[in-house]
């Protein structure tokens, strides 16, 4: 460890000391702890609104909660984890950590605007919270605010929606600030075939953030001329369209779910040949398929739809395009597998997160298959086989990507290892959890038990009973994994040298932790990401 | 039966079964090669990592033999599709509004259910819309679902096949009691079909019988609840033994269609016994005859015990499904008790206390937005279609809720 240079946790580079130092930084690696602190606070409230489901849905009719209440829960579960959770989860948190590092930059390329997005995101988050206690109540439109319903409730949805506008931005101005920083900071001989994949996928996905969402800072913001001026866009008592909304709802958030999974396989395709002691298996392949993903991506939306009354054409078009977009990640899927082949594998906790991610995405993306085809995605629409083919993709996958990106990354900023028994021994617990949770969803799902239901059908108990169990499993990994992680990064054992795994890239050659600049001597990069001849763990 | 009938049901679940049959065989294979790796390639067991950056024939073989997979899913997937969109155009069409938390069907000759009544065999389209918010209506059974888009009218179809019960259930969410939006689709066989059809409306359109026996003031005489006035009563009347009085003489006979027949056009001719003479002959066509007699089979007793309609129509138009008849409450203040209360309620942000009275009933009814009652939300729609009928029938069973 190199004594001499501070880190960035002793030297703020604003002159200032205590919170003031964190509150007005520009370093990216403080902005992205900063992000990292909020979000897991968020988590944790989602997770807690999730448990809260469960429990209510262990038996039929009432039994935590009223009708009302459950309404608000569910949405506030989804808008929570959806916008303020998920989506800046891995970009915001990790991508500001760690891509500047891996193109050999100092920061990003607007580190201002860097710290404004973090505000927006506050300002975001906060107003989310303002709408439950003020008005006519919290919002109990679901996340996905449809019309004509949510211009008929009285409940808070305006301040709600304009929150959601505000986190775009937020969004926005982080993908434009990454893509901008890929373009012009790469430090000299860091060609765009030596981009660590994960930098890669962080490009993908900025140009489906600063694309995409506007759509959705447009639509949300109709929704409020809707309800506060009465316009009659959507509303057919006005001669306006509500499946107009759907349309322009699912043209950002579908792309919104390749925002939430992307950065979550880059961090797999950073993580596994660092493990199996080998190149990542077609590099170029890889990176090529995350901006098919993003392109392709942009033009399924209207799969959401095929219940709507939108026209068969429609339906023929999307569910077709829907199929293409499935090629990409079969393709990196393949890629990481054949990774391990021949490879030198130890099973270090990154690693064991990271299959995770693959089994668990692997099951969420086959199921998706089933939601691509027309014709039985109009038997399990709207039913709990999506809610569980979604959390399998969004919490399978972009959940035990930032959990292995944690477990990954954070020892380097920290300085500090964490239990690497004690974070096998939670990926198990949540695993299982994880499994016993989603899994019996799926069943029911088949069987016809519609999501967003407060009471249900007696003959979907079972289901909901196991399922319940599995959260409890779930929520007891989780804990052991955040305490596990915590205690390692105050009190564990410090970090002897710069590179704990023995991986390539650039942030594993400066000092740990990163000093304020990040580099105390120029970035070597003629080294390829994945090339691990003569590079060891640093014991 | 007709082999396209049972098509769709059975197309959409060949697709489930190929979709999922192949994604388990990826699955298995993509886990077993994976812990087979790790296993094999250990850093125990194998400590030199061989150095592969790629290999083009294995990545174009795994592009393109994924792309003839998803191709062949698509294709099962849109021939189940289009299976369920192409209705045959003999279908039986049978109209469904959706509202916040119901469903209304409506058949061809007028008549209204809150349950799908369909006859068996029959391939049945449903026509729907909503009059509020977006639903959607799902049968698990035959696999289809729409949404009900205000404004719009799309469809479903399915055969109805044996005769069953299957779940209705709503599945697009549409706010409190979404969950309590169900109903069932009730398939019986053709002949019991058309018998509930026809029946069934006469408890919607009045009764033509009934209204001849009122034209010509029989009621005046006849009551319909068992009590004497001036002639026997008419309840319970078909079929009746009966001790009558002819020339002076007495039998019983059996009030059958010719007894009853002649009994209305000739009076006089047998007198029931402990009745006086008194009615006039009523010069009725045979037509007007069946339907009295008709309306005789019926039972011949009131349209039923005081707010038996409104119970009915407060069903059929998803009332109860916000409120209550028995205090409790759910979405809206309950029926119960409802009429004369003194409610607290707010008009234009004023507070103010109101008396329910048939008026204040009558206009919450239409104008719902108009009074609020402290306490609860404005989310009742305006229901200005019903007929001035069906809110009378309605207050009277209110009313009967004490």
């Amino acid at each position: 460890m190199s004594s001499n240079s501070l880190s960035f946790w002793e030297d703020s580079g604003n002159g200032r000391t205590g919170i003031m130092a964190w509150l007005t930084t520009t370093d990216h690696k403080r902005i992205g702890l900063m992000y990292m602190y909020v979000i897991l606070a968020m988590f944790i409230a989602g997770l807690c609104l999730g448990l809260a489901i469960r429990l209510e849905l262990i038996a039929p009719g009432r039994t935590i909660m009223d009708a009302q209440t459950y309404n608000t829960v569910f949405t506030l579960h989804g808008v929570i984890m959806i916008f303020i959770v998920v989506i800046p989860s891995i970009p915001a948190a990790i991508g500001n950590l760690v891509l500047p590092i891996q193109l050999g930059a100092e920061d990003v390329a607007f580190p201002r605007l860097n710290l404004f997005s973090w505000y927006l995101y506050i300002g975001g988050t906060l107003l989310a919270l303002v709408s439950l206690f003020t008005g006519g109540g919290a919002p109990d439109t679901g996340w996905t605010f449809y019309v004509p319903f949510s211009e008929f409730t009285t409940t808070n949805v305006s301040v709600a929606v304009i929150a959601v506008f505000i986190l775009g931005f937020s969004s926005i101005l982080t993908g434009l600030n990454f893509i901008t920083t890929i373009h012009r900071l790469r430090a000299p001989g860091m060609t765009w075939t030596k981009i660590p994949l994960f930098t890669w996928s962080l490009y993908a996905t900025g140009w489906i953030q600063v694309l995409a969402t506007p759509v959705l800072g447009i639509t949300v913001l109709l929704i409020f001329a809707e309800r506060v001026l009465g316009v009659g866009l959507f509303d057919p008592n006005k001669g306006g369209d509500p499946i107009l909304y759907q349309h322009l709802f699912w043209i950002y958030s579908h792309p919104a779910v390749y925002i939430m999974i992307l950065p979550a396989m880059g961090v797999v395709s950073d993580i596994i040949p660092v493990f199996a002691r080998k190149p990542i298996f077609g590099y170029k392949t890889i990176a090529f398929s995350s901006l098919m993903i993003a392109f392709a991506g942009s033009l399924v939306w209207a799969h959401h739809m095929f219940t709507s009354g939108m026209s068969d054409t429609a339906v023929l078009i999307f569910s077709l395009l829907t199929f293409v977009v499935a090629i990409p990640s079969a393709i990196k899927v393949f890629n990481w597998t054949a990774t391990l082949y021949k490879g030198s594998i130890t099973v270090d906790p990154p690693l064991l997160y990271a299959l995770g991610f693959i089994f668990l995405f692997s099951v969420g993306g086959l199921t998706g298959l089933i939601l691509g085809s027309a014709g039985t995605d109009i038997h399990v629409h709207d039913t709990y086989f999506v809610v569980s083919h979604f959390h399998y993709v969004i919490f399978g996958g972009t959940g035990f990507g930032m959990f292995a990106a944690a477990h990954y990354w954070l020892p380097k900023y920290y300085g500090r290892m964490y239990n690497k028994t004690v974070a096998k021994v939670a990926f198990y617990i949540l695993f299982i959890g994880f499994n016993l949770l989603y899994f019996p969803l799926f069943i029911i799902g088949l069987e016809g038990m519609p999501r967003r239901y407060y009471d249900y059908l007696p003959q979907y108990q079972e289901g909901h009973v196991i399922s319940t169990v599995g959260s409890w499993i779930l929520a007891v990994g989780v804990i052991i994994m955040l305490v596990n992680l915590i205690r390692g990064f105050t009190k564990g054992e410090e970090l002897k040298g710069r590179n704990p795994w023995g991986a390539a890239t650039l942030e594993w050659t400066i000092p740990t932790p990163p000093p304020l600049l990040n580099f105390d001597k120029e970035p070597d990069t003629s080294r390829k990401p994945y090339d691990f001849q003569g590079v060891t763990p640093d014991e | 039966m007709d082999a396209t009938l049972v098509d769709a049901v059975s197309k959409v679940d060949t697709a489930f079964k190929f979709i999922f049959g192949v994604s388990f065989i990826i699955l298995f294979l993509i886990t077993a090669v994976t812990l087979y790796f790790l296993f094999r390639y250990s850093k125990k067991r194998n400590p030199v990592p061989a150095q592969i950056e790629g290999n083009l024939v294995a990545e174009i073989i795994w592009i393109i033999v994924p792309c003839i997979i998803v191709g062949a899913m698509f294709w099962y997937g849109w021939v189940g599709y289009k299976a369920l969109r192409e209705a045959p155009a003999n279908s039986y069409e049978v109209k469904c509004t959706a509202r916040m938390w119901s469903w209304k069907f409506e058949y061809p000759n007028g008549k209204t259910s809150d349950k799908l009544y369909v006859p068996a065999d029959t391939p049945i389209k449903v026509d729907l819309t909503s009059v509020d918010v977006i639903h959607s209506f799902y049968v698990a059974a035959f696999r289809v679902k729409m949404d009900t888009v205000p404004g719009m009218h799309t469809y479903v179809w399915f055969n109805s096949g044996e005769p069953a019960e299957y779940e209705i259930q709503c599945a697009e969410y549409c706010g409190v009691r979404h969950s309590y939006m169900l109903s069932k689709v009730v398939v019986v066989p053709k002949d019991e079909f058309d018998k509930w059809l026809n029946a069934s409306a006469s408890a919607e359109v009045p009764d033509e019988g009934e209204e001849l026996l009122k034209k010509h003031g029989c009621f005046d005489c006849h009551t319909t609840d068992g009590t004497e006035l001036v002639g026997p009563s008419f309840k319970g009347i078909y079929g009746r033994e009966t001790v009558v009085v002819e020339n002076g003489k007495e039998k019983t006979v059996k009030a059958d269609d010719a007894y009853l027949e002649k009994s209305i056009i000739e009076p006089a001719a047998d007198i029931v016994k402990g009745y006086e003479d008194m009615m006039p002959p009523f010069e009725l066509t045979k037509e007007e005859l069946g339907k009295i007699i008709g309306y005789f089979k019926g039972g011949g007793k009131p349209v039923a015990q005081p707010g038996a309609k409104g119970a009915e129509i407060a069903e059929r138009e998803g009332c109860t499904g916000c409120h209550s008849v028995d205090g409790s409450e759910l979405v809206g203040p309950s029926f119960k008790g409802l009429m004369d209360r003194k409610t607290a309620v707010t008009k234009d942000g004023k507070k103010m206390e109101v008396t329910a009275s048939v008026e204040y009933i009558i206009s919450s009814i239409k104008h719902p937005s108009e009074y609020v009652v402290d306490g609860f939300e404005p989310s009742m729609p305006e229901y200005e279609t019903l007929s001035d009928d069906d809110i009378k029938a309605l207050i009277e069973y209110i009313s009967t809720l004490k």
